[in-house]
């Protein structure tokens, strides 16, 4: 190998290589940082819900008349829905998961000692809840139809059951959350909730928050005007029922307004819609570094190449064979490769403290960097790989010639 | 030690084709010092680059140490080149950006020889032409009398039976090339067969053997009557 002289000889010619290691460390430095944050995101978005996302829909029933009764129409859509082939189960709700829109509340050991709470969403729906959105019960037991309040919302004082998630549980009772059947929790206004049941993931209407695993289900339908019906199908029947569904409320007649009739699935794509761009754009911008860099080291295996025809021909004249030619160029490639990733591992982890002192985002993990520094390499060897085959076709005739 | 039957080269475009060399005949033996003239096109370097394996001929049998080289490959002429050919350019084709020492060093490394050996290879070898304490420094910061000297240590570190010098001294003044021709009488003398072209009619009237070659033939074979003892 001639790594001494090839390394003694780009010594000789800092500033191209100077250019284009500087190159290949920014490129990484973005590269990596890049790809960190495409993960992080693509992480939060493939975050199950605990939910049988690809089975379920929702409808929006509105009432505008002076004749419409919102408690009979909804036990009455209930049933219509719940009568249709291929309807699972059907539930009342106040919040869809992952929505960005829902309530939340505090829930505490004491009564009235709201600054010792733990934030939580809040969803009120009947006793239907756990099989229509297919959540998982690993504690306790489901709500039955004696645990559901009907009316009005004003239960800050009133005795309640809960069904909480094992996360929401683990938090108010540290490292006792699965014993927490049968114990009583308050919420804001005193009022106490003993815990019924516990299911394995329910995630917040906020696809943001920080507390995301920590909800908790009262058994309650609310009548505020407004009712969001949660269906759940056989598999393969969700688009079907969801047109028949809507056209069968809609049949009868009612003074209501039916909206947001609306998968799961396409609801959750809207609430991770600006992550989805977010990665599209840091692909872009790394695919376009890449190539930016593919073609800089391109450019300068070139032009070194050709500044250098004759004396490729010399040493082919002495006796170098066309790989060991090869192996020249993708060697001194390495070189400029291997000084600019080095400098790019330390160009990335500086910036990501950048990044993590500015936006409070987590430190990025160590292998980041060492792969990162591969990729890079990997890219330089592939790029310099075609110059540096047409180098080992120059003739040893080279040699002789007046160039 | 060369052995050149019927060889011709041409050279072909879409429109015109060459005849660099027709029916050139040769034979060299081995500790041989013979010079080749002729005009400028006439075929020297031609019959140079296919002498060295640095070309293939159109036509011909070439026998290079008695071995038919018309059927090796590139990766065997390559090796063939490295192992018993040393050249020596008319501008020396010194690698600028490394020092006397790795530019002497290169065929050494091709042949894979181990580091200790081609240390003590490499500074013999400038040793022999005067240049050892300077193998540190660059081609740019030697005359080109030393350059020369540094581009036939580099011809000779592998020990080559066979030396081709396309004008080695066409670069350099009178006094420089005289001081570069004498070395080349001197490893002449220690047995390395010599080829070398030359537009001086002076230095080749002083060789053994002189060959002149003109429109791709050899017009003239002439060899040096021995001095009376």
């Amino acid at each position: 190998m001639e790594f001494g002289p090839i390394l003694r000889s780009l010594l000789r010619n800092k500033l191209g290589v100077l250019l284009i290691a500087l190159q290949i460390a920014f490129t990484m430095t973005v590269t990596v940082n890049a790809v960190y944050i495409i993960d992080q995101r693509s992480e939060r978005m493939a975050r199950p819900s605990g939910l049988d996302e690809a089975n379920i829909f929702h409808l929006s029933s509105v009432g505008y008349g002076n004749n419409f009764n919102e408690s009979v129409v909804s036990t009455e859509d209930l049933a219509l829905i719940k009568a249709l082939p291929g309807v699972l189960d059907a539930t009342v709700m106040n919040a869809i998961p992952v929505s960005g829109s829902g309530s939340s509340t505090g829930v505490g050991l004491e009564p009235d000692r709201p600054e010792t709470s733990v934030q939580t969403a809040m969803y009120t729906a009947d006793e239907n809840v756990l099989n229509t959105l297919g959540l998982n019960l690993v504690a306790g037991r489901p709500f039955t139809s004696n645990d559901v309040r009907r009316g009005a919302r004003d239960m800050d004082r009133t005795q309640s059951t809960a069904i909480l998630t094992t996360a929401l549980a683990e938090r108010i009772f540290p490292g006792e959350g699965m014993q927490a059947i049968g114990r009583t929790i308050y919420n804001p206004g005193g009022g106490a909730i003993e815990i019924v049941g516990l299911v394995e993931r329910l995630q917040t209407p906020w696809a943001e928050s920080s507390f995301i695993e920590q909800s908790m289900i009262i058994p309650e339908v609310v009548n505020d005007g407004s009712t969001l019906y949660m269906v759940r199908t056989a598999p393969g029947e969700r688009d079907r029922l969801m047109m028949e569904v809507e056209e069968l409320l809609a049949a009868q007649g009612h003074e209501r307004i039916l909206r947001n009739n609306r998968s799961f699935e396409e609801t959750r794509e809207n609430s991770y819609r600006l992550d989805s761009v977010m990665a599209t754009i840091l692909y872009v911008v790394i695919g376009t570094l890449m190539f930016i860099t593919a073609m800089g080291i391109v450019g300068l295996a070139v032009f070194s190449i050709n500044r250098r025809r004759k004396q490729i021909g010399t040493r082919r004249a002495l006796g170098a064979t066309r790989p060991a030619i090869l192996r020249y160029f993708l060697l001194e490639n390495l070189l400029i490769s291997g000084s600019g990733v080095v400098l790019g591992a330390l160009l990335t982890l500086a910036f990501n403290m950048f990044l993590v002192q500015t936006f409070d985002m987590p430190r990025i993990d160590w292998f980041y960097a060492p792969v990162g520094m591969l990729v890079l390499i990997i890219l330089g060897q592939l790029a310099a790989l075609a110059p540096a085959a047409k180098a080992s076709g120059i003739a040893p005739a080279m040699a002789t010639r007046s160039v | 030690m060369l052995k050149m039957t019927h060889i011709s080269k041409v050279f072909r475009t879409d429109v015109v084709e060459t005849h660099a060399l027709r029916d050139f005949s040769l034979h060299v033996a081995e500790g041989e010092f013979v010079t080749v003239t002729g005009p400028s096109g006439c075929g020297k370097t031609t019959f140079l680059n296919i002498a060295g394996l640095l070309e293939t001929a159109s036509g011909g049998q070439y026998l290079l140490d008695g071995e038919d080289v018309s059927s090796l490959n590139d990766f065997q002429r390559a090796r063939m080149r490295n192992q018993k050919i040393g050249f020596i350019f008319q501008s020396f084709n010194l690698m600028p950006d490394l020092n006397l020492f790795d530019n002497v060093d290169v065929p050494l490394r091709y042949r894979g020889v181990n580091a200790a050996e081609r240390k003590v290879r490499v500074e013999r070898a400038l040793d022999a032409v005067g240049l050892l304490s300077r193998k540190k420094h660059l081609p740019a910061q030697l005359s080109g009398g030393q350059q020369q000297r540094v581009a036939i240590a580099r011809a000779l570190v592998g020990e080559p039976r066979f030396l081709l010098a396309d004008e080695p001294t066409g670069n350099l003044d009178s006094n420089t090339a005289e001081g570069v021709m004498e070395l080349l009488h001197e490893i002449n003398n220690n047995g390395t067969t010599i080829i070398m072209v030359t537009h001086d009619v002076v230095l080749a009237s002083r060789s053994a053997r002189n060959i002149q070659i003109l429109d791709g033939r050899i017009i003239d074979d002439r060899r040096a009557q021995p001095k009376a003892a």
